[in-house]
């Protein structure tokens, strides 16, 4: 087990007064909220911030933690020390500012033991509710799909100690869904008290990012370069949606940004979403003479000037 | 929609499926009444039906709610602030959607 050096979380010093250490956890939390953050470490940023924080605003398990020495630095290999709490009187109310059943091990090691209220004989309550993500392709959207998902729950064995254990669930995902959307599946959260009923289980879907589309709600982008004559000229192609290719005629005289619609090509469902082919023009390279000829040839052929708008409005 | 109702599960889509009472919502996101009522009260939920024992709320409300509650849990938010963290998120995602429409990802 290593070390965690629960001031360096926060960059305060071991002397830091509460309020200092209130100020810091604070300001770190907003920065790091899962909610909030677009910072893909935010998550595991923020689990340590709470258990840090659980430990160093609770002055009783401030000493403790304390009392054990500054020579110990993040990282290093770590056993309590036996006895090292003796004296100290944690009184488990609060194990942390989350859900307090994911702490590290170092943790668990020091403050987790009292955490746990065991169950008192005769109590009934419902389960908790559950929520975990899962993620799909686009096309799944189109198809449905069976997704076997496994979740870690934590479970109390006999002598009230905490356990994960490894739950697996099948999962029909209907056709239609969005990124966004959640699935509630009865009785699959936790396990209730005595005779309560189990918790349910809410599944968040969203999608794995695409190659090639792009998905906002029901609506579904597409990007497709065109040659330079193909859009002047107008053309036919195949263009291989989610659910299979379709031809695409390019009416004559289309210009880069021009989007497509192809109505009910979207995310399938009442109503369905449209598919929108995003045109874009791709210059070929000049590379040959006979190449640099044909530049030469539309220059002449042309008389097109790409700044016109930049001129004659000096302002 | 036919091939999905073949199988003998089939998970409700919350969003467009559920509809919640206020014990329910309270049970589904872990907050208490009080504070669901409260975010009620700033406009941040806003469920059907006049009294709260009447009141039934959509499956979006309760993912409204779960934020609700895990920033006034973390962050020690009152509810007129998480109503503001509310509105300017919705603002944000809308413009990161804008976004994502001309490709920039």
């Amino acid at each position: 087990m290593k070390f965690k050096d629960y001031y360096e979380t926060f960059g305060v010093p071991r002397n830091a007064t509460q309020d200092e250490i209130k100020h810091a956890y604070r300001k770190l939390a907003r920065k790091y909220h899962p909610d909030v953050s677009k910072d893909p470490d935010a998550e595991a940023r923020f689990k340590e911030l709470g258990e840090a924080y659980a430990v160093l605003k609770d002055p009783e398990k401030r000493a403790a933690y304390d009392q054990m020495g500054s020579q110990w630095k993040a990282g290093q290999e770590f056993q309590p020390p036996p006895d090292w709490d003796a004296g100290f009187e944690f009184s488990g109310s609060d194990s942390g500012s989350g859900d307090g059943t994911d702490h590290s091990d170092f943790f668990e090691a020091l403050f987790g033991r009292q955490a746990r209220g065991t169950q008192r004989p005769g109590m009934h309550a419902r389960g908790q509710d559950h929520h975990a993500k899962v993620l799909i392709d686009l096309e799944d959207a189109y198809f449905g799909v069976k997704r076997s998902i496994s979740l870690r729950v934590p479970t109390l064995d006999a002598q009230g100690h905490v356990a994960m254990r490894e739950h697996r669930i099948d999962v029909n995902i209907p056709k239609g869904i969005r990124a966004g959307q959640h699935l509630r599946l009865a009785g699959q959260g936790m396990p209730g008290l005595g005779e309560g009923s189990a918790g349910d289980l809410y599944l968040e879907i969203d999608f794995n990012p695409h190659r090639q589309f792009r998905v906002d709600g029901r609506d579904v982008y597409l990007d497709v370069p065109l040659a330079p004559w193909e859009a002047a000229l107008g053309c036919s192609l195949d263009v291989p949606l989610p659910d299979g290719p379709v031809q695409l005629a390019v009416p004559a005289k289309s210009a880069a940004g021009r989007q497509l619609r192809l109505k009910s090509k979207g995310i399938p469902g009442n109503p369905p979403g449209d598919l929108y082919v995003v045109l874009g023009i791709a210059l070929p390279p000049a590379n040959t003479d006979s190449e640099k000829d044909a530049y030469r040839a539309m220059a002449k052929a042309f008389n097109f000037d790409a700044r016109a708008h930049m001129k004659g409005n000096p302002s | 929609m036919s091939n999905a109702d073949k199988h003998q599960s089939r998970d409700p889509i919350v969003e467009e499926e559920i509809c919640l009472t206020l014990t329910e919502l309270c049970h589904a996101c872990s907050a208490s009444e009080e504070f669901v009522i409260a975010w009620v009260f700033e406009g941040l939920l806003e469920p059907i039906g006049e009294a709260p024992e009447d009141w039934r709320f959509t499956g979006q409300s309760l993912y409204r709610a779960r934020l609700a509650w895990s920033l006034t849990r973390d962050l020690e938010v009152n509810p007129p602030g998480v109503a503001l963290a509310l509105d300017l998120l919705d603002k944000i995602s809308a413009l990161e959607a804008q976004l994502h429409r001309v490709g920039v990802r």
